[in-house]
């Protein structure tokens, strides 16, 4: 039953998520481990004894003895022992069945850790809380994996509602699994079951931890050491060494429901892609080549004539740089602490007079842009936002993308084609009775389309003579297949074929001649436009790989599956470099920022997170969007604002500088309020939290500005090179259905 | 997912007794199996980026996961649900199958075709601010979301906002007034349509006719005129004020009234060509101020002249339009000769020579029907009155062919005068033409003749 999905490949990533397929675990199997580490069986002894080894059993303690009599040379006393002990291995099991006196009890011990949590000290509630979870699905797991469904469920309803909000994804693929063979097969459990979870705790509250669990009834104490010892991977951190675990940090993170990079299953070190339960391994990070590409000496020679030959015909306004300086500032300064991969790494076509023009125009239109310079007396920049409205569409529009001359736009549909418009109404081409129209439609697709992709274009710059419009459309189907499309010629020009099940997402490169593509075979690839099959695959994903995402230089790109992970890897070695962990819903959407040094992932249930690429971190959380998935993110031209557009209606600007602690911002008010006033807050703010918890996402304070539409879920926002906000989406009347 | 479900779905395939256990397994099973469909058919959902799960996308779960699936089950209508009862408190559902006769089906008329997709832009937001438009979402709809950060962390300026009633939404235009300019426009208001005090008038409309500045009030002006001609279609001093006051606003050389031309026209032609201007016949018994209100339409019959000359070039259908509304009057034999008295000024007011050559002269032997009776003097000294003045009136607009009409030979005399007075008689009618005749103008006679 379970080869529908296609498996994942062996290539994995982490060593963890594709281990050796176990055999079915037996009701006896897991009421094992007794406080004593289990791996001082030798293997051979273990497996010739059957797959089952009870804990400090008659065979365990015969196979000590066994081993004793070997090492001391008793040969014969061992052959006896051997023989009569073959003859009682299933008698004492047989004995030992109608002694156990009812299911775990894992209802009752659970509930006291509760109650033990809620009644702890305020200083360790907040990260003690977080041991529920973990507690809870391993109890609930193992109760199943024994049999004891009517108990397992029992122990789901009357646990699982405060775990709701937060992991109401995983909670309902977990709801059903109420069979062992369907543990087997669930992602979701698999992966809880062959990884441990890992949680950093400070060593106070892991004391407090472990005092608790000594003063429980013995039995009930080795259920919780049982789940500790098998499962979770318990870090103990020192308040002093990491900011994160200080006092201030720890108290906020309980208060909202922040997301935790360094939490949960793959149980790696937060931001490295290595994971291992070694505590040796993986403490260093892949080092990153964040800078720019550099540009090919020919092109950068053209680019800067060209531009010349434009600062004379059109001279800058007084006090504006020349285009030619600006160049310099945008593609030939260095800051010195990024180096960036050289073009060798990444072989790209000889630049045509093409990439020369639409350079021209990049440069032409950064220096003209509306500049951000971040917030200003504590208020963040006015942006102005043009949104696209598709009517008529009755919700069949699965995709969307502008241009990047924004004068077509291309939307996909679930009824198998694509659809282009120009997006100002010109004529784009002729019908089949010869009429000019200003819309065609790419027929070729056998299902319904996830994803468009435009290739690179701008507008044409005055001096140029080459065309820079729009060329290539990529699209991506459920039938598997990625198609490349001409825009001259409207037609499919090239099928690739390589993903097994629906494919995702498509993204052309921000250089054009590359693209990405993920799908539901857990895997992303990269192609190149000119070969039918891929240069790379990612494969280490444990579920669908959702949204792909395109460094700036081209050297890495991102990937951010329904495991919950959102992972980088080198275009070079096809090597992952970061992993990022922290969403508790499937991510919608990823978009690294144009600087290269952050990557922002936003989530079903409208977080948005933002990622440190160097270090690997989680920089801050932004909340805000409602639940329904944020569909579409974009990163302003100097990398300080992030726009984001979703299900709830909204486009939301997001201020990237503002630090997310809640000193920064006590600052900036002081200059407006007493300073008394300004004490009183941070004193009453837990409280204040606290309320709030209960009436949903609450918006923090790096929102700029929400803009609501009129019921229409905004499916792609993108800012131009001049910093205008473009959005897109269909406009949904309440009964469109019909 | 009930145990009696799978007993029954064994039974109907012919496995009588099946053992308890494996029911209940096989019960846990589909439960299972349902779930992760349900899982893949979000998973679908999400990618086609949408918030309500579709039948297609189970379809879609069904097939990604290779089973077969469900056909007859669509999105594209709702789903009719039926329910039956099988026991007490036990609802059961099922989905509505209507039987459809193929006959039917097939010779009903065929579904409308659906409307094309297409998309409309606009300004969601203009330098962080959300503009009052149509397509954007009032305050009310988006006040009871949460769009601002509140609480503790957030940035005072913005929960400063936050709290203000219209956040997002640019303050109405009557704030930005100042209070100088308002009090400026209540009495520039007043004055004008003070009755008592001459000088007050017209140092209001000099103010309007000189000051620079008045840019901001130019709406409220437009507007203060609409509504008083409206209300104000008994009082003849109101209106002329009006026509002033339009005249004034006009002859400002600082202010730009193009995009306003529209709304100021309106007025104008109701003082034109208005049915009943001025008090009622019945309340006034004097004769000569029942004929006051020709000088009104004298007056607006100018300013539309003005108005022509001045903004006809900014709009290419501004005359056409007022010519079309003219010759409506003009042809409307219900109107009372007050109309048609403004609708002929009209024409030489609109479009000069060229206008009457067209629309006036080919009408006026028709039109001579209407005149007859009012000049006979059958009907009454009013109505004799008021029929002479739209004769002189017609005579006048003729004049206007005379003067854009190129200079002809002098003493160019050589046809007899009784046959161009036949001849005239003939065109024009009898009332005209004579009064044509009388009036000795051959120059104009020939002009009219030649149109």
């Amino acid at each position: 039953m379970s080869g529908n999905i296609p498996p994942a490949s062996p290539a994995g990533a982490r060593s963890a998520s594709t281990g050796p397929n176990g055999t079915l675990p037996t009701p006896t199997s897991s009421a094992v481990v007794n406080g004593v580490g289990p791996a001082t069986g030798t293997a051979p002894a273990a497996s010739s004894g059957g797959s089952s080894n009870p804990p400090l059993s008659q065979q365990n303690l015969n196979q000590i003895v066994i081993d004793y009599l070997n090492k001391k040379g008793y040969t014969r006393s061992e052959a006896v022992l051997r023989a009569e002990s073959s003859n009682q291995a299933i008698p004492p099991e047989l004995e030992a069945r109608p002694k156990e006196t009812g299911p775990p009890k894992y209802l009752e011990a659970y509930s006291r850790l509760e109650q033990w949590t809620k009644d702890a000290l305020e200083v360790y509630k907040p990260e003690i809380q977080r041991l529920l979870w973990p507690f809870f699905v391993y109890s609930f797991l193992n109760l199943v994996d024994q049999l004891y469904i009517r108990d397992a469920r029992a122990f789901w309803n009357k646990f699982q509602e405060q775990f709701r909000s937060v992991h109401e994804h995983d909670l309902r693929r977990l709801e059903h699994t109420l069979l062992p063979e369907h543990q087997e097969e669930n992602g979701l459990a698999k992966t809880y079951k062959e990884n441990r979870y890992r949680l950093p705790i400070t060593n106070a509250s892991f004391q407090y931890l472990m005092q608790f669990l000594e003063s429980l009834p013995n039995a009930w104490y080795k259920l919780f050491i049982q789940i500790i010892e098998k499962y979770m991977d318990i870090r103990q951190v020192s308040r002093a060494t990491d900011d994160k675990f200080s006092f201030e940090a720890i108290l906020r993170r309980g208060q909202e429901d922040q997301a935790v990079e360094d939490e949960g299953i793959p149980g790696h070190k937060p931001g490295n892609a290595i994971s291992s339960t070694d505590p040796n391994v993986g403490n260093t990070l892949a080092a990153l080549k964040l800078g720019k590409l550099p540009m090919e000496k020919e092109l950068e020679e053209d680019v800067r004539g060209d531009l010349g030959e434009l600062d004379l015909e059109i001279p800058p306004v007084p006090g504006e740089p020349t285009l030619v300086e600006t160049h310099e500032k945008v593609n030939i300064k260095q800051e010195e602490d990024d180096e960036g991969p050289t073009r060798t790494d990444i072989p790209y076509p000889v630049s045509t007079a093409r990439d020369v023009a639409m350079e021209v125009q990049r440069i032409r239109e950064n220096r003209d842009r509306l500049k951000l310079e971040g917030r200003t007396g504590g208020v963040g920049p006015g942006l102005s936002c043009v949104i696209y409205t598709f009517h008529n569409t009755k919700d069949h529009i699965t995709c969307m993308d502008f241009s990047g001359d924004q004068s077509l736009v291309a939307a996909g549909t679930d009824m198998s084609y694509i659809r282009i418009w120009s997006m100002d109404g010109a004529q784009i081409g002729t019908d089949d009775a010869g009429q000019p129209v200003n819309s065609k439609r790419l027929i070729g697709h056998a299902g319904p389309v996830y994803s468009v992709s435009f290739a690179p274009s701008s507008i044409q710059p005055p001096n140029q003579q080459v065309e820079t419009k729009p060329q290539w459309l990529l699209s991506c189907s459920s039938d598997g297949h990625i198609r490349l499309w001409n825009l001259t010629l409207w037609q499919c020009l090239v099928v690739y074929k390589g993903h097994v099940g629906p494919v995702w997402d498509v993204k052309f490169s921000p250089l054009g001649t590359y693209f990405l593509s993920a799908g539901m075979d857990k895997t992303a690839r990269l192609w190149i436009t000119s070969k039918a099959s891929p240069r790379r695959f990612f494969v280490g994903h444990d579920d669908d790989v959702d949204v792909v995402a395109w460094h700036p230089n081209t050297a890495y790109v991102f990937t951010a599956s329904s495991d919950k992970t959102v992972r980088m890897w080198s275009v070079s070695s096809g090597a992952p470099v970061r992993m990022f962990t922290g969403h508790n819903c499937p991510i919608t959407a990823l978009a690294c920022s144009r600087n290269g040094k952050l990557l922002a992932s936003a989530d079903d249930s409208g977080n948005i997170l933002l990622w440190d690429l160097g270090p690997g971190k989680l920089l801050k959380q932004l909340r805000g969007h409602g639940k329904g998935g944020i569909w579409s993110l974009s990163w302003s031209v100097e990398s300080t604002v992030l726009v984001s557009g979703g299900a709830d209606l909204t486009v939301r600007v997001w201020d990237v500088n503002l630090p997310a602690k809640e000193g920064a911002t006590a600052k900036s008010g002081d200059g407006v309020k007493p300073d008394g006033a300004a004490t009183t807050t941070s004193v009453t703010a837990p409280a204040g939290g606290a309320k709030k918890k209960g009436k949903g996402p609450s918006v923090s304070a790096d929102q700029i500005s929400a803009f609501l539409t009129k019921k229409t879920p905004v499916q792609l926002v993108r800012m131009t090179n001049m910093n205008l906000i473009l959005a897109g989406g269909s406009f949904l009347p309440e009964n469109y259905v019909s | 997912m009930d145990i009696d479900t799978v007993k029954d779905v064994a039974e109907s395939v012919g496995i009588l007794n099946l053992n308890k256990d494996v029911t209940s397994a096989l019960c846990r099973d589909v439960e299972y199996r349902m779930s992760l469909v349900l899982e893949h058919a979000m998973k679908f959902m999400r990618h086609s980026q949408r918030t309500i799960l579709w039948s297609s996308d189970i379809a879609q779960a069904l097939r990604a996961l290779d089973v077969e699936p469900l056909y007859g089950y669509e999105s594209t209508r709702p789903l009719k649900y039926g329910e039956a009862s099988i026991g007490p408190g036990q609802p059961l559902f099922y989905v509505e199958d209507e039987e459809l006769d193929f006959e039917k089906l097939i010779n009903a008329p065929l579904p409308k075709v659906p409307r094309e997709i297409s998309f409309t832009a606009h300004w969601l937001a203009v330098e962080g601010v959300q503009p009052t438009i149509p397509q954007n979402p009032t305050s009310n709809e988006s006040r009871n979301l949460e769009l601002l950060p509140k609480g503790p962390n957030t940035n005072p300026a913005l929960a400063a906002m936050a709290n203000a009633d219209n956040t997002t939404t640019k303050p109405q235009v009557k704030h930005i007034l100042s209070k100088e300019l308002q009090l400026y426009f209540e009495k520039v208001c007043s004055s004008v349509l003070d009755e008592a005090q001459p000088e007050y008038r017209i140092a209001g409309l000099a103010s309007l006719r000189e000051d620079p500045g008045l840019h901001q009030l130019v709406p409220y002006f437009v507007q203060f005129v609409a509504e008083k001609v409206t209300h104000g279609l008994q009082d003849l001093f109101v209106l002329t004020q009006m026509m002033h006051v339009t005249d004034a606003l006009t002859r400002n050389d600082k202010l730009n009234l193009s995009p306003y031309v529209a709304s100021m026209i309106p007025p104008v032609l109701t003082c034109l060509t208005g049915r009943h201007l001025g008090p009622n016949p019945g309340a006034v018994g004097n004769n000569t101020s029942l004929l006051d209100h020709f000088d009104l339409r004298d007056l607006a019959a100018s300013l539309l002249k003005h108005l022509c000359q001045k903004y006809g070039r900014f709009s290419h259908n501004l005359k056409p339009r007022l010519a079309r509304s003219c010759l409506k009057t003009f042809l409307d034999p219900r109107k009372p000769l007050g109309s048609h008295y403004g609708a002929i000024l009209g024409f030489g007011a609109v479009g000069g020579g060229e206008v009457v050559r067209s629309l006036v002269i080919p009408n006026l032997r028709e039109y001579e029907d209407i005149l007859r009776g009012p000049l006979s003097g059958s009907e009454g000294d009013l109505k004799k009155a008021e029929g002479e003045k739209v004769v002189s009136a017609i005579l006048r607009v003729l004049d206007t062919m005379l003067m854009d009409d190129v200079p002809r030979m002098n003493g160019h005399t050589d046809d007899d005068a009784s046959a161009l007075s036949e001849r005239l008689i003939e065109q024009l009618g009898e009332t005209i033409g004579k009064r044509l005749v009388d009036s000795g103008n051959v120059a104009l006679a020939k002009v009219v003749l030649d149109a």
